[in-house]
């Protein structure tokens, strides 16, 4: 109990002290500290989104605004990821392939989401949009944060624009409308599984465990 | 021959006396008692608006010969109503169950049929042995967009009903209630109790899937609940119980992120430690928070809260407020 407390106390202590810059325990504490801020910002997301969503839906009317509808997954919506996953291969991702995973999949969201923002009937619709895609770009750079505090390199950029060549536009109003059915759908899905994703990692790298990395030139 | 004959309650009913012709001369019968002629109509039994106490064997026989010319069962009931059908994971992420029962009984055999849809692929959901009316899917994918359809239908010899639910793979997500609750006393704190629990042992993996826990809890004599969320852990120290008072204490347990609350726990009761009557001093009974008090203060002479002694093993709540600052200067310092 009390040696635990010393200990915490002095890695802090040391940890601020600019005359050693060779410690490297800042980065570990600040790995643990931005997975629980990246965890509550993907709850806070998953909040925004049930207002959002129930808004948009609105919108769009029947029967995208029904609490039934349950519409055949078509092909072309496959471009949007998919945060479905077989339960064992989900178990058995490693630390990097989940943050990769969560990584790609909101920086590819943010960007369809993005080309919603401009077409969106009201203008308190599009505030909204805007400022939901704000804050998943705060999500997208919180995730890019841990991967680099744990060393893993950030995957390749985003997909280009939304409509890549090969995925036709929406042929007519309402298969447009599937579409944005569909990404909002999968968003939510995906703020759901990144809670779990990001619950493992917290009991991967605790805020409360410290790994001193002594650089070789320091000590 | 016999055999049996289902018909709606309300109904009339005519039966024939198997080939014989309409103006033979017969003898029925109900579970072997004599019918009374004024019901038959020729060799015709008829039964005008049955209900459920004319149920039972029927039997024709032959005027002079008595031989036994027709026998039939007569089961009289209702068409099944719509089903009520309820499906939650309560193992969450291994798969779900789903269960049903009837809202009025028929009174005659029913069978039941379920199918579960998931997207395009059509799931097997494997019948309980017990209870007969469950069954249960095992997830192959796990965070799924699309939603589960399942459809009950009852079928009986008067007709057929059917309920179906849809729902997504999150709404379902209901835990069992926590176990093995345990509410103690702490020596010598007159206004502690400790309660733990153990997570539902139907819940597989609280490792990648934690809970998070509701406590409630109240003195029997007044109905006011207090309650306390708690995000982990499964253990909890009350520390403003009234002093003497027996309390009812209850848990639930949520997963952290998504559905539902379980329903609450099997009560427990305890009542917080008091002295012995004998070690009473003149002074007021000791009262004890960790935060500043308004009530007036006086400990008598024979017990100091930083006493070794008053801490018995209730690992990591600080029960000295002194210790306490410290602890929070380390804190601040830590981040």
């Amino acid at each position: 109990g009390d040696s635990w407390g010393i200990f915490t106390f002095l890695c802090a202590a040391l940890c601020n002290l600019p005359a050693l810059p060779a410690l490297n325990c800042t980065e570990e504490l600040g790995a643990g500290q931005s997975i629980q801020k990246t965890y509550d910002l993907t709850r806070y997301l998953e909040h925004q989104l049930r207002t959002l969503a129930g808004t948009y839906l609105n919108y769009l009317g029947p029967p995208f605004n029904e609490p039934d509808f349950n519409p055949p997954r078509l092909a072309r919506a496959e471009r949007v990821p998919s945060a479905t996953v077989d339960l064992d291969l989900w178990r058995g991702l490693t630390d990097n392939a989940r943050l990769a995973a969560n990584y790609r999949a909101y920086s590819r969201l943010l960007c369809y989401l993005r080309a919603l923002d401009g077409q969106a009937g009201t203008a308190e619709l599009r505030h909204r949009l805007g400022h939901f895609c704000s804050s998943l770009q705060g999500l997208v750079l919180s995730i890019a944060g841990v991967m680099s505090s744990l060393g893993y390199p950030l995957p390749a950029g985003p997909a280009g624009p939304p409509t890549s060549p090969g995925t036709p536009v929406a042929p007519n109003d309402f298969l447009k409308k599937m579409d944005d059915f569909w990404l909002l759908k999968e968003l939510q899905t995906w703020l759901w599984r990144s809670a779990k994703d990001f619950n493992r990692l917290k009991k991967k790298v605790p805020p409360a465990v410290v790994t001193l990395r002594l650089e070789a030139r320091g000590f | 021959d016999s055999h049996i004959q289902y018909e709606r309650v309300g109904a009339d009913v005519t039966m024939k006396c198997g080939s014989m012709d309409w103006d033979a001369a017969v003898t029925w019968t109900a579970n072997g008692t004599d019918i009374d002629e004024s019901h038959l109509n020729g060799s015709y039994l008829i039964l005008k608006n049955v209900d459920l106490t004319q149920s039972g064997q029927y039997s024709c026989y032959e005027g002079s010969s008595w031989h036994l010319k027709y026998q039939t069962y007569l089961r009289v009931g209702t068409p099944p109503k719509e089903p009520v059908l309820m499906c939650r994971s309560n193992n969450y992420p291994k798969g779900f169950y789903c269960s049903w029962h009837l809202p009025t009984p028929t009174y005659i055999p029913n069978s039941f049929n379920i199918s579960v849809i998931h997207g395009t692929r059509e799931m097997v959901c494997e019948k309980d042995v017990f209870p007969k009316n469950r069954c249960h899917i095992r997830y192959l994918q796990l965070f799924s967009t699309v939603k589960y359809k399942v459809t009950l239908t009852v079928t009986n010899a008067l007709g057929k009903d059917s309920t179906t639910l849809t729902f997504d793979e999150f709404a379902i997500v209901k835990p069992d209630p926590p176990e093995s609750v345990v509410a103690k006393p702490v020596p010598n704190n007159p206004r502690r109790l400790e309660v733990s629990w153990q997570n539902p042992s139907s819940w597989p993996d609280p490792e990648s899937f934690p809970l998070k826990f509701f406590l409630r809890y109240r003195p029997l004599i007044l109905d006011q609940w207090q309650h306390v969320e708690l995000s982990d852990g499964t253990s909890h120290t009350i520390t403003d119980a009234y002093a003497g008072k027996e309390y009812i204490i209850q848990v639930a347990a949520k997963d952290n992120d998504i559905g539902t609350w379980s329903d609450w726990s099997v009560a427990v009761h305890a009542t917080p430690w008091t002295e012995e009557p004998k070690h009473l001093t003149t002074e007021a009974q000791v009262t004890e928070t960790t935060s500043a008090s308004t009530s007036s203060f006086m400990p008598p002479p024979t017990t100091k809260i930083c006493d070794k002694g008053a801490v018995v093993g209730s690992g990591a709540v600080a029960v000295c407020w002194t210790a306490g600052l410290v602890l929070a200067a380390y804190g601040v310092l830590f981040i």
